[in-house]
Protein backbone atom coordinates (compact mmCIF):
# COMPACT_ATOMS: atom_id res chain seq x y z
CA UNK A 1 0.00 0.00 0.00
CA UNK A 2 1.06 3.64 -1.13
CA UNK A 3 1.89 5.66 1.94
CA UNK A 4 2.53 9.12 0.37
CA UNK A 5 5.21 10.15 3.67
CA UNK A 6 6.69 7.17 3.20
CA UNK A 7 7.47 7.75 -0.28
CA UNK A 8 8.13 11.16 -0.63
CA UNK A 9 10.61 10.25 2.63
CA UNK A 10 11.95 7.92 -0.19
CA UNK A 11 12.22 10.96 -2.92
CA UNK A 12 14.83 12.90 -0.85
CA UNK A 13 17.09 10.05 0.28
CA UNK A 14 17.41 9.67 -3.16
CA UNK A 15 18.09 13.04 -4.07
CA UNK A 16 20.29 13.88 -1.49
CA UNK A 17 22.29 10.54 -1.24
CA UNK A 18 21.68 9.09 -4.85
CA UNK A 19 20.75 5.50 -5.71
CA UNK A 20 22.88 3.43 -3.37
CA UNK A 21 23.33 2.76 -0.56
CA UNK A 22 19.67 3.94 0.81
CA UNK A 23 19.38 4.73 4.33
CA UNK A 24 17.97 1.22 6.45
CA UNK A 25 14.83 3.10 6.93
CA UNK A 26 14.09 4.05 2.81
CA UNK A 27 14.95 0.22 2.10
CA UNK A 28 11.90 -1.02 4.64
CA UNK A 29 10.11 0.93 2.96
CA UNK A 30 11.19 0.06 -0.44
CA UNK A 31 10.67 -3.99 0.31
CA UNK A 32 7.07 -3.25 0.90
CA UNK A 33 6.10 -0.50 -1.67
CA UNK A 34 6.06 -1.57 -5.25
CA UNK A 35 5.33 2.62 -6.37
CA UNK A 36 8.77 3.22 -5.05
CA UNK A 37 9.92 0.15 -6.57
CA UNK A 38 9.20 1.46 -10.10
CA UNK A 39 10.91 4.41 -9.30
CA UNK A 40 13.72 3.22 -8.31
CA UNK A 41 14.43 0.63 -11.40
CA UNK A 42 13.58 3.80 -13.47
CA UNK A 43 16.11 5.86 -11.67
CA UNK A 44 18.72 2.72 -12.36
CA UNK A 45 17.94 2.53 -15.84
CA UNK A 46 18.28 6.33 -16.72
CA UNK A 47 21.76 5.95 -14.41
CA UNK A 48 22.60 2.98 -16.52
CA UNK A 49 22.14 4.57 -19.94
CA UNK A 50 23.39 8.04 -19.05
CA UNK A 51 26.52 5.96 -18.28
CA UNK A 52 26.99 4.33 -21.42
CA UNK A 53 26.65 7.83 -23.45
CA UNK A 54 30.02 8.53 -24.74
CA UNK A 55 32.15 11.22 -23.07
CA UNK A 56 32.01 14.06 -25.44
CA UNK A 57 33.11 17.81 -25.22
CA UNK A 58 31.17 19.10 -21.87
CA UNK A 59 29.33 21.65 -23.14
CA UNK A 60 29.88 25.24 -22.50
CA UNK A 61 28.86 26.54 -18.82
CA UNK A 62 26.86 29.33 -20.08
CA UNK A 63 24.63 26.79 -21.82
CA UNK A 64 23.85 25.87 -18.17
CA UNK A 65 23.95 29.18 -17.21
CA UNK A 66 21.25 30.63 -19.64
CA UNK A 67 19.21 27.42 -19.13
CA UNK A 68 18.93 28.07 -15.92
CA UNK A 69 18.10 31.81 -15.88
CA UNK A 70 15.49 30.89 -18.38
CA UNK A 71 13.89 28.14 -16.16
CA UNK A 72 13.67 30.90 -13.45
CA UNK A 73 12.34 33.46 -14.89
CA UNK A 74 10.09 31.48 -16.37
CA UNK A 75 8.94 30.35 -12.64
CA UNK A 76 9.59 26.76 -14.19
CA UNK A 77 12.01 26.15 -10.99
CA UNK A 78 13.39 28.70 -8.08
CA UNK A 79 16.56 30.30 -7.51
CA UNK A 80 18.53 28.15 -5.15
CA UNK A 81 18.53 29.54 -2.06
CA UNK A 82 20.95 28.27 0.83
CA UNK A 83 20.97 24.79 1.05
CA UNK A 84 20.91 23.24 3.90
CA UNK A 85 23.54 20.25 2.92
CA UNK A 86 24.57 22.45 -0.13
CA UNK A 87 27.81 19.55 -0.54
CA UNK A 88 25.86 16.60 -0.16
CA UNK A 89 23.09 17.67 -2.82
CA UNK A 90 25.84 18.83 -5.23
CA UNK A 91 27.06 15.69 -5.43
CA UNK A 92 24.07 14.35 -6.51
CA UNK A 93 23.28 16.53 -9.02
CA UNK A 94 26.57 17.18 -9.15
CA UNK A 95 26.67 13.45 -10.99
CA UNK A 96 23.96 13.51 -12.45
CA UNK A 97 25.18 16.18 -14.72
CA UNK A 98 28.22 14.98 -14.98
CA UNK A 99 26.70 11.55 -16.46
CA UNK A 100 24.82 13.79 -19.14
CA UNK A 101 27.45 15.97 -20.28
CA UNK A 102 28.02 16.07 -24.09
CA UNK A 103 27.16 16.87 -27.39
CA UNK A 104 23.29 15.52 -26.92
CA UNK A 105 22.68 17.74 -23.56
CA UNK A 106 24.40 20.54 -25.43
CA UNK A 107 22.13 20.39 -28.18
CA UNK A 108 19.04 19.34 -26.14
CA UNK A 109 19.97 22.06 -23.87
CA UNK A 110 19.38 24.72 -27.20
CA UNK A 111 16.36 22.66 -28.45
CA UNK A 112 14.94 23.37 -24.60
CA UNK A 113 15.58 27.49 -24.96
CA UNK A 114 13.65 27.06 -27.98
CA UNK A 115 10.89 24.90 -26.56
CA UNK A 116 10.95 27.83 -23.52
CA UNK A 117 11.28 30.86 -26.39
CA UNK A 118 8.08 28.91 -28.45
CA UNK A 119 6.19 29.17 -24.99
CA UNK A 120 6.75 32.55 -24.43
CA UNK A 121 5.63 33.22 -27.76
CA UNK A 122 2.22 31.12 -27.00
CA UNK A 123 1.87 33.55 -24.55
CA UNK A 124 2.42 36.32 -25.74
CA UNK A 125 0.02 35.78 -28.80
CA UNK A 126 -2.46 35.14 -26.38
CA UNK A 127 -1.87 38.44 -24.65
CA UNK A 128 -3.53 41.44 -25.89
CA UNK A 129 -0.94 43.25 -28.72
CA UNK A 130 -0.72 46.55 -26.95
CA UNK A 131 -0.82 45.62 -23.22
CA UNK A 132 1.98 47.41 -20.65
CA UNK A 133 3.89 45.34 -18.74
CA UNK A 134 2.85 46.73 -14.96
CA UNK A 135 5.66 49.31 -14.10
CA UNK A 136 6.51 50.12 -17.72
CA UNK A 137 4.89 52.84 -19.59
CA UNK A 138 4.58 53.52 -23.07
CA UNK A 139 3.07 51.40 -26.02
CA UNK A 140 3.01 47.80 -25.93
CA UNK A 141 5.84 47.56 -28.75
CA UNK A 142 8.48 49.53 -26.17
CA UNK A 143 7.15 46.97 -23.57
CA UNK A 144 7.98 43.93 -25.02
CA UNK A 145 11.14 45.35 -26.29
CA UNK A 146 12.42 46.02 -22.78
CA UNK A 147 11.41 41.95 -22.21
CA UNK A 148 13.67 39.29 -22.38
CA UNK A 149 13.74 37.78 -24.98
CA UNK A 150 13.99 34.13 -24.98
CA UNK A 151 15.18 33.88 -29.16
CA UNK A 152 17.80 36.22 -28.79
CA UNK A 153 19.27 34.44 -25.49
CA UNK A 154 18.78 31.41 -27.66
CA UNK A 155 20.86 33.08 -30.43
CA UNK A 156 23.19 34.03 -28.32
CA UNK A 157 23.82 30.38 -26.76
CA UNK A 158 23.90 28.80 -30.36
CA UNK A 159 26.65 31.69 -31.67
CA UNK A 160 28.52 30.58 -28.36
CA UNK A 161 28.33 26.91 -29.13
CA UNK A 162 29.11 28.24 -32.85
CA UNK A 163 32.65 29.65 -31.55
CA UNK A 164 33.05 26.61 -29.39
CA UNK A 165 33.21 24.00 -31.84
CA UNK A 166 35.57 26.30 -34.06
CA UNK A 167 37.81 26.29 -31.33
CA UNK A 168 37.55 22.32 -31.09
CA UNK A 169 37.85 22.24 -34.37
CA UNK A 170 35.58 19.65 -35.68
CA UNK A 171 35.12 18.73 -39.32
CA UNK A 172 32.92 21.12 -40.96
CA UNK A 173 34.21 23.76 -39.11
CA UNK A 174 37.39 23.49 -40.63
CA UNK A 175 38.38 24.81 -43.92
CA UNK A 176 38.07 22.69 -47.29
CA UNK A 177 37.80 19.24 -46.13
CA UNK A 178 35.19 17.34 -48.03
CA UNK A 179 32.63 18.56 -50.00
CA UNK A 180 30.16 18.07 -47.50
CA UNK A 181 31.85 19.71 -44.96
CA UNK A 182 31.95 22.44 -47.73
CA UNK A 183 27.56 22.09 -47.54
CA UNK A 184 27.36 22.15 -44.23
CA UNK A 185 29.23 25.60 -44.12
CA UNK A 186 27.27 27.07 -46.27
CA UNK A 187 24.72 25.99 -44.62
CA UNK A 188 25.51 28.02 -41.55
CA UNK A 189 26.52 30.77 -43.57
CA UNK A 190 22.82 30.71 -44.84
CA UNK A 191 21.48 30.36 -41.12
CA UNK A 192 23.50 32.92 -39.84
CA UNK A 193 22.14 35.59 -42.41
CA UNK A 194 18.64 34.51 -41.97
CA UNK A 195 18.71 34.59 -38.63
CA UNK A 196 20.75 37.91 -38.62
CA UNK A 197 18.05 39.26 -40.90
CA UNK A 198 15.04 38.09 -38.48
CA UNK A 199 16.63 39.14 -35.68
CA UNK A 200 16.67 43.26 -37.23
CA UNK A 201 13.57 42.67 -38.75
CA UNK A 202 12.19 41.93 -34.86
CA UNK A 203 13.99 44.68 -33.32
CA UNK A 204 11.73 46.92 -35.37
CA UNK A 205 8.58 44.82 -35.71
CA UNK A 206 8.80 43.10 -32.52
CA UNK A 207 4.63 42.07 -32.73
CA UNK A 208 5.74 40.27 -36.44
CA UNK A 209 4.65 36.45 -35.19
CA UNK A 210 4.98 35.35 -38.60
CA UNK A 211 8.79 36.29 -38.56
CA UNK A 212 9.28 35.24 -34.91
CA UNK A 213 8.03 31.66 -36.04
CA UNK A 214 10.59 31.85 -38.77
CA UNK A 215 13.57 32.49 -36.58
CA UNK A 216 12.85 30.00 -33.70
CA UNK A 217 12.95 27.49 -37.00
CA UNK A 218 16.06 28.89 -38.15
CA UNK A 219 17.31 28.84 -34.44
CA UNK A 220 16.64 24.94 -34.23
CA UNK A 221 18.25 23.99 -37.59
CA UNK A 222 21.14 25.41 -36.20
CA UNK A 223 21.12 23.96 -32.97
CA UNK A 224 20.83 20.66 -35.61
CA UNK A 225 23.52 21.60 -37.57
CA UNK A 226 26.18 21.89 -34.74
CA UNK A 227 25.26 19.07 -33.78
CA UNK A 228 25.92 17.33 -36.76
CA UNK A 229 29.04 18.84 -37.58
CA UNK A 230 30.40 17.69 -34.20
CA UNK A 231 28.84 14.47 -35.17
CA UNK A 232 30.79 14.56 -38.49
CA UNK A 233 34.24 15.92 -36.35
CA UNK A 234 34.14 12.87 -34.41
CA UNK A 235 33.48 10.27 -36.90
CA UNK A 236 36.31 11.92 -39.07
CA UNK A 237 38.37 12.97 -36.93
CA UNK B 1 71.19 -22.17 -64.08
CA UNK B 2 73.19 -21.99 -60.87
CA UNK B 3 71.78 -20.93 -58.08
CA UNK B 4 73.70 -17.72 -57.58
CA UNK B 5 72.55 -16.57 -61.02
CA UNK B 6 68.84 -17.73 -59.72
CA UNK B 7 69.37 -15.55 -56.67
CA UNK B 8 70.69 -12.30 -59.21
CA UNK B 9 67.71 -12.31 -61.40
CA UNK B 10 64.65 -13.56 -58.93
CA UNK B 11 65.38 -11.81 -55.72
CA UNK B 12 65.61 -8.08 -56.96
CA UNK B 13 62.02 -8.69 -58.48
CA UNK B 14 60.81 -10.26 -55.57
CA UNK B 15 62.30 -7.85 -53.13
CA UNK B 16 60.36 -4.66 -54.66
CA UNK B 17 57.38 -7.20 -54.69
CA UNK B 18 57.58 -7.30 -50.81
CA UNK B 19 58.49 -3.73 -50.89
CA UNK B 20 55.39 -2.38 -53.15
CA UNK B 21 52.82 -5.12 -51.97
CA UNK B 22 51.81 -2.70 -49.16
CA UNK B 23 50.96 0.29 -51.14
CA UNK B 24 49.30 -1.71 -53.99
CA UNK B 25 47.14 -3.35 -51.52
CA UNK B 26 46.42 0.32 -49.96
CA UNK B 27 45.16 1.09 -53.26
CA UNK B 28 41.23 2.18 -53.29
CA UNK B 29 40.00 -1.50 -54.64
CA UNK B 30 35.73 -1.26 -55.16
CA UNK B 31 34.47 -4.01 -53.50
CA UNK B 32 31.45 -5.62 -54.20
CA UNK B 33 28.88 -7.30 -51.86
CA UNK B 34 25.82 -8.89 -51.58
CA UNK B 35 23.36 -10.00 -48.87
CA UNK B 36 20.00 -12.11 -48.42
CA UNK B 37 17.45 -11.70 -45.54
CA UNK B 38 14.71 -14.00 -45.63
CA UNK B 39 11.53 -12.24 -43.99
CA UNK B 40 7.94 -12.90 -43.11
CA UNK B 41 6.12 -10.00 -42.32
CA UNK B 42 6.38 -6.48 -43.22
CA UNK B 43 10.53 -5.68 -43.04
CA UNK B 44 11.90 -2.67 -41.13
CA UNK B 45 15.24 -1.73 -42.84
CA UNK B 46 17.76 0.81 -41.09
CA UNK B 47 20.58 2.02 -43.03
CA UNK B 48 23.21 4.20 -41.30
CA UNK B 49 25.96 5.33 -43.99
CA UNK B 50 28.22 7.19 -42.38
CA UNK B 51 29.75 7.25 -45.51
CA UNK B 52 29.04 8.96 -48.64
CA UNK B 53 27.32 7.68 -51.60
CA UNK B 54 23.37 6.64 -52.84
CA UNK B 55 20.93 4.36 -51.47
CA UNK B 56 18.11 2.87 -53.83
CA UNK B 57 15.32 1.30 -52.84
CA UNK B 58 12.61 -0.60 -54.96
CA UNK B 59 10.08 -3.07 -54.35
CA UNK B 60 9.75 -6.95 -55.47
CA UNK B 61 6.75 -8.92 -54.03
CA UNK B 62 9.32 -11.69 -52.77
CA UNK B 63 9.35 -12.27 -49.27
CA UNK B 64 13.27 -11.45 -48.86
CA UNK B 65 15.39 -8.36 -48.64
CA UNK B 66 18.43 -8.37 -50.95
CA UNK B 67 20.87 -5.78 -49.92
CA UNK B 68 23.88 -5.03 -52.79
CA UNK B 69 26.19 -2.49 -53.29
CA UNK B 70 29.73 -1.24 -53.47
CA UNK B 71 32.38 0.19 -50.72
CA UNK B 72 35.30 2.14 -52.30
CA UNK B 73 37.67 1.24 -50.25
CA UNK B 74 38.67 -1.18 -47.44
CA UNK B 75 39.14 1.91 -45.50
CA UNK B 76 34.87 1.07 -44.16
CA UNK B 77 33.17 -1.51 -43.30
CA UNK B 78 30.10 -2.75 -43.97
CA UNK B 79 28.24 -4.62 -41.41
CA UNK B 80 24.70 -5.82 -41.25
CA UNK B 81 22.36 -7.89 -38.71
CA UNK B 82 18.97 -9.10 -38.98
CA UNK B 83 17.08 -10.18 -36.04
CA UNK B 84 13.44 -11.48 -37.08
CA UNK B 85 12.14 -9.00 -40.03
CA UNK B 86 14.27 -6.02 -38.69
CA UNK B 87 17.41 -5.77 -40.35
CA UNK B 88 20.07 -3.34 -39.53
CA UNK B 89 22.80 -1.82 -42.35
CA UNK B 90 25.93 0.13 -41.08
CA UNK B 91 28.84 1.47 -43.01
CA UNK B 92 31.51 2.32 -40.23
CA UNK B 93 34.76 3.64 -40.73
CA UNK B 94 37.86 1.73 -40.00
CA UNK B 95 41.00 3.70 -40.86
CA UNK B 96 40.66 6.97 -39.69
CA UNK B 97 42.95 8.67 -42.50
CA UNK B 98 40.57 7.65 -45.04
CA UNK B 99 40.11 10.21 -47.62
CA UNK B 100 36.88 11.48 -48.94
CA UNK B 101 36.56 9.55 -51.72
CA UNK B 102 37.76 6.11 -49.79
CA UNK B 103 34.64 7.05 -47.71
CA UNK B 104 32.08 6.32 -50.30
CA UNK B 105 29.62 3.23 -50.25
CA UNK B 106 26.44 2.44 -52.08
CA UNK B 107 23.94 0.32 -51.06
CA UNK B 108 21.07 -1.02 -53.50
CA UNK B 109 18.15 -2.33 -51.73
CA UNK B 110 15.54 -4.61 -53.25
CA UNK B 111 12.44 -5.39 -50.51
CA UNK B 112 8.92 -6.46 -50.30
CA UNK B 113 6.19 -3.54 -51.06
CA UNK B 114 5.35 -3.39 -47.16
CA UNK B 115 8.71 -2.19 -45.81
CA UNK B 116 9.67 0.26 -43.26
CA UNK B 117 12.52 2.24 -44.17
CA UNK B 118 15.17 4.53 -41.97
CA UNK B 119 17.12 5.42 -43.99
CA UNK B 120 20.48 8.33 -43.44
CA UNK B 121 23.79 8.65 -45.54
CA UNK B 122 26.08 11.92 -45.92
CA UNK B 123 25.73 12.66 -49.61
CA UNK B 124 24.65 10.81 -52.52
CA UNK B 125 20.65 10.52 -54.12
CA UNK B 126 18.43 8.65 -52.02
CA UNK B 127 16.00 7.24 -54.45
CA UNK B 128 13.34 5.17 -52.98
CA UNK B 129 10.47 3.69 -55.53
CA UNK B 130 7.21 1.50 -55.06
CA UNK B 131 7.20 1.11 -51.47
CA UNK B 132 4.68 1.30 -49.08
CA UNK B 133 5.46 1.82 -45.39
CA UNK B 134 7.01 4.52 -43.10
CA UNK B 135 9.91 5.75 -43.89
CA UNK B 136 12.67 8.19 -41.72
CA UNK B 137 15.07 10.02 -44.61
CA UNK B 138 18.04 11.50 -43.80
CA UNK B 139 20.47 12.92 -45.89
CA UNK B 140 22.90 16.07 -45.07
CA UNK B 141 23.94 17.09 -48.39
CA UNK B 142 22.66 14.77 -51.12
CA UNK B 143 19.10 15.07 -52.62
CA UNK B 144 16.07 12.62 -51.84
CA UNK B 145 13.74 10.86 -54.46
CA UNK B 146 10.31 9.42 -53.86
CA UNK B 147 8.80 7.75 -56.86
CA UNK B 148 4.75 5.95 -55.77
CA UNK B 149 5.46 5.28 -52.67
CA UNK B 150 3.00 5.91 -49.38
CA UNK B 151 2.97 5.92 -45.65
CA UNK B 152 4.41 8.56 -43.14
CA UNK B 153 7.33 9.84 -44.42
CA UNK B 154 9.78 11.89 -43.05
CA UNK B 155 12.61 14.12 -44.69
CA UNK B 156 14.91 15.46 -43.57
CA UNK B 157 18.35 17.18 -44.94
CA UNK B 158 20.56 19.91 -44.55
CA UNK B 159 21.27 21.06 -48.19
CA UNK B 160 19.37 18.44 -50.11
CA UNK B 161 16.20 18.85 -52.38
CA UNK B 162 12.93 16.44 -52.45
CA UNK B 163 11.44 15.61 -54.81
CA UNK B 164 8.10 13.11 -54.29
CA UNK B 165 6.49 12.00 -57.41
CA UNK B 166 2.65 10.51 -56.80
CA UNK B 167 3.04 10.21 -52.86
CA UNK B 168 0.89 9.07 -50.68
CA UNK B 169 -0.05 9.89 -46.84
CA UNK B 170 1.83 12.16 -44.75
CA UNK B 171 4.55 13.96 -45.56
CA UNK B 172 7.21 16.05 -43.28
CA UNK B 173 10.48 17.63 -45.00
CA UNK B 174 12.46 19.67 -43.08
CA UNK B 175 15.58 21.60 -44.82
CA UNK B 176 18.24 24.21 -44.36
CA UNK B 177 18.49 25.13 -48.46
CA UNK B 178 17.20 22.30 -49.64
CA UNK B 179 13.49 22.16 -52.10
CA UNK B 180 10.76 20.41 -51.47
CA UNK B 181 8.81 19.70 -55.17
CA UNK B 182 5.62 17.47 -54.82
CA UNK B 183 4.46 16.60 -57.85
CA UNK B 184 1.05 14.99 -58.44
CA UNK B 185 0.63 14.13 -55.18
CA UNK B 186 -2.33 11.70 -52.79
CA UNK B 187 -0.95 13.18 -49.86
CA UNK B 188 -3.51 13.78 -46.84
CA UNK B 189 -1.15 15.84 -44.59
CA UNK B 190 1.83 17.49 -45.65
CA UNK B 191 4.37 19.98 -43.67
CA UNK B 192 7.39 21.49 -45.51
CA UNK B 193 9.86 23.85 -43.93
CA UNK B 194 12.95 24.97 -45.50
CA UNK B 195 14.77 28.48 -45.06
CA UNK B 196 16.69 29.61 -48.44
CA UNK B 197 14.98 26.49 -50.47
CA UNK B 198 11.89 26.72 -53.08
CA UNK B 199 8.48 24.71 -52.36
CA UNK B 200 6.46 23.47 -55.61
CA UNK B 201 3.34 21.72 -55.71
CA UNK B 202 1.69 20.48 -58.30
CA UNK B 203 -1.19 18.46 -58.08
CA UNK B 204 -4.84 18.49 -56.37
CA UNK B 205 -5.34 18.86 -52.68
CA UNK B 206 -7.10 15.55 -50.84
CA UNK B 207 -10.49 16.85 -49.52
CA UNK B 208 -10.21 16.88 -45.54
CA UNK B 209 -5.99 17.52 -45.83
CA UNK B 210 -4.17 19.88 -44.06
CA UNK B 211 -1.16 21.27 -45.77
CA UNK B 212 1.76 23.79 -44.61
CA UNK B 213 4.21 24.90 -46.17
CA UNK B 214 7.00 27.65 -45.82
CA UNK B 215 10.09 28.94 -47.13
CA UNK B 216 12.48 31.39 -45.53
CA UNK B 217 13.95 33.20 -48.49
CA UNK B 218 12.46 31.26 -51.20
CA UNK B 219 9.45 30.62 -53.48
CA UNK B 220 6.57 28.92 -52.45
CA UNK B 221 4.66 27.43 -55.39
CA UNK B 222 1.08 26.18 -55.39
CA UNK B 223 -0.70 24.78 -59.03
CA UNK B 224 -4.28 24.33 -58.24
CA UNK B 225 -7.41 22.66 -60.42
CA UNK B 226 -10.65 24.56 -60.32
CA UNK B 227 -11.69 21.03 -59.14
CA UNK B 228 -9.98 21.27 -55.84
CA UNK B 229 -11.72 22.28 -52.88
CA UNK B 230 -9.77 24.11 -50.32
CA UNK B 231 -9.27 27.18 -47.83
CA UNK B 232 -6.06 29.25 -48.71
CA UNK B 233 -3.90 31.50 -46.24
CA UNK B 234 -1.13 32.90 -47.68
CA UNK B 235 1.48 35.63 -45.45
CA UNK B 236 4.55 36.84 -45.82
CA UNK B 237 6.49 39.23 -43.42
CA UNK B 238 8.72 41.18 -46.21
CA UNK B 239 8.46 39.24 -49.37
CA UNK B 240 5.70 39.33 -52.03
CA UNK B 241 2.28 37.11 -52.56
CA UNK B 242 1.58 36.60 -56.24
CA UNK B 243 -1.78 35.70 -56.54
CA UNK B 244 -2.23 34.63 -60.04
CA UNK B 245 -5.92 33.09 -59.58
CA UNK B 246 -7.51 35.67 -58.23
CA UNK B 247 -10.61 35.24 -60.37
CA UNK B 248 -11.05 31.56 -59.25
CA UNK B 249 -10.33 32.04 -55.55
CA UNK B 250 -13.52 33.78 -53.45
CA UNK B 251 -13.70 34.89 -49.83
CA UNK B 252 -13.81 32.22 -47.18
CA UNK B 253 -17.29 31.36 -46.51
CA UNK B 254 -16.52 28.96 -43.23
CA UNK B 255 -17.30 31.54 -40.55
CA UNK B 256 -13.65 31.92 -39.50
CA UNK B 257 -12.95 35.38 -39.86
CA UNK B 258 -9.39 36.21 -40.59
CA UNK B 259 -8.00 38.59 -39.30
CA UNK B 260 -4.79 39.91 -41.71
CA UNK B 261 -1.90 40.93 -39.24
CA UNK B 262 -0.79 44.24 -39.83
CA UNK B 263 2.99 42.94 -39.64
CA UNK B 264 2.57 40.73 -42.89
CA UNK B 265 1.20 40.71 -46.40
CA UNK B 266 -2.05 38.18 -46.28
CA UNK B 267 -4.12 36.65 -48.52
CA UNK B 268 -7.21 34.50 -47.65
CA UNK B 269 -9.21 32.63 -50.07
CA UNK B 270 -11.24 29.80 -50.52
CA UNK B 271 -11.66 27.26 -53.71
CA UNK B 272 -14.84 25.06 -54.34
CA UNK B 273 -16.11 24.01 -50.87
CA UNK B 274 -12.93 24.89 -48.87
CA UNK B 275 -12.81 21.23 -47.63
CA UNK B 276 -8.72 21.04 -47.29
CA UNK B 277 -6.49 23.60 -45.48
CA UNK B 278 -3.80 25.17 -47.03
CA UNK B 279 -1.31 27.43 -45.21
CA UNK B 280 1.54 28.79 -47.04
CA UNK B 281 4.16 31.56 -45.76
CA UNK B 282 7.58 33.02 -46.62
CA UNK B 283 9.58 35.43 -44.64
CA UNK B 284 10.65 37.05 -46.99
CA UNK B 285 10.49 34.99 -50.31
CA UNK B 286 7.47 35.03 -52.87
CA UNK B 287 4.07 33.37 -52.75
CA UNK B 288 2.72 32.01 -56.19
CA UNK B 289 -0.35 31.00 -56.61
CA UNK B 290 -1.43 29.54 -59.99
CA UNK B 291 -4.05 27.46 -61.54
CA UNK B 292 -2.83 24.45 -63.94
CA UNK B 293 -3.86 24.48 -67.05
Amino acid sequence: MRDSIQCQGLAEAIEQEGLSPLPESAREHLARCADCQDLLADFNSISKAARELPAEVEPPARVWISLRAQLVSEGLIKKEGPAPEPARRARWWGGLAGLLQGRALATAAVGLLIFVAGAMQLERTSAPPNRELPGVSGSGGKAQAEEPDALTDSGTALSNQEHELRAVQPAGTLPTSSPVDDDLQKDLQTLNAFIADCQRHLKSNPHDQLAREYLAGALQQKAELLAEMMDRGRSVN
Amino acid sequence: MNLRLVGRSVLPVLGAGIFLWPAAHAQAVPQHFEKHFAVKGKPVVVIQNIANGRIEVKSWRNPEVVLTGTQASDKISIESEQAGDRIGVSSNLVDASAQPTEMEADFQLTVPEETELQLKTQTGLILVEQVMGDMTLESVAGDVHLKEVSGYIIVTTKSGSLVCTQCAGKLNFNSISGGAQLLQPALSNVNLFTTSGNILFDGDFVRTGLYTMKSGKGLVEVRFSTSDSFDLNAQTSTGTVDNQAADFLKPDSHGLKHMASKYTKSFFGTIGQGLAKVELSSYSGTIRILKRD
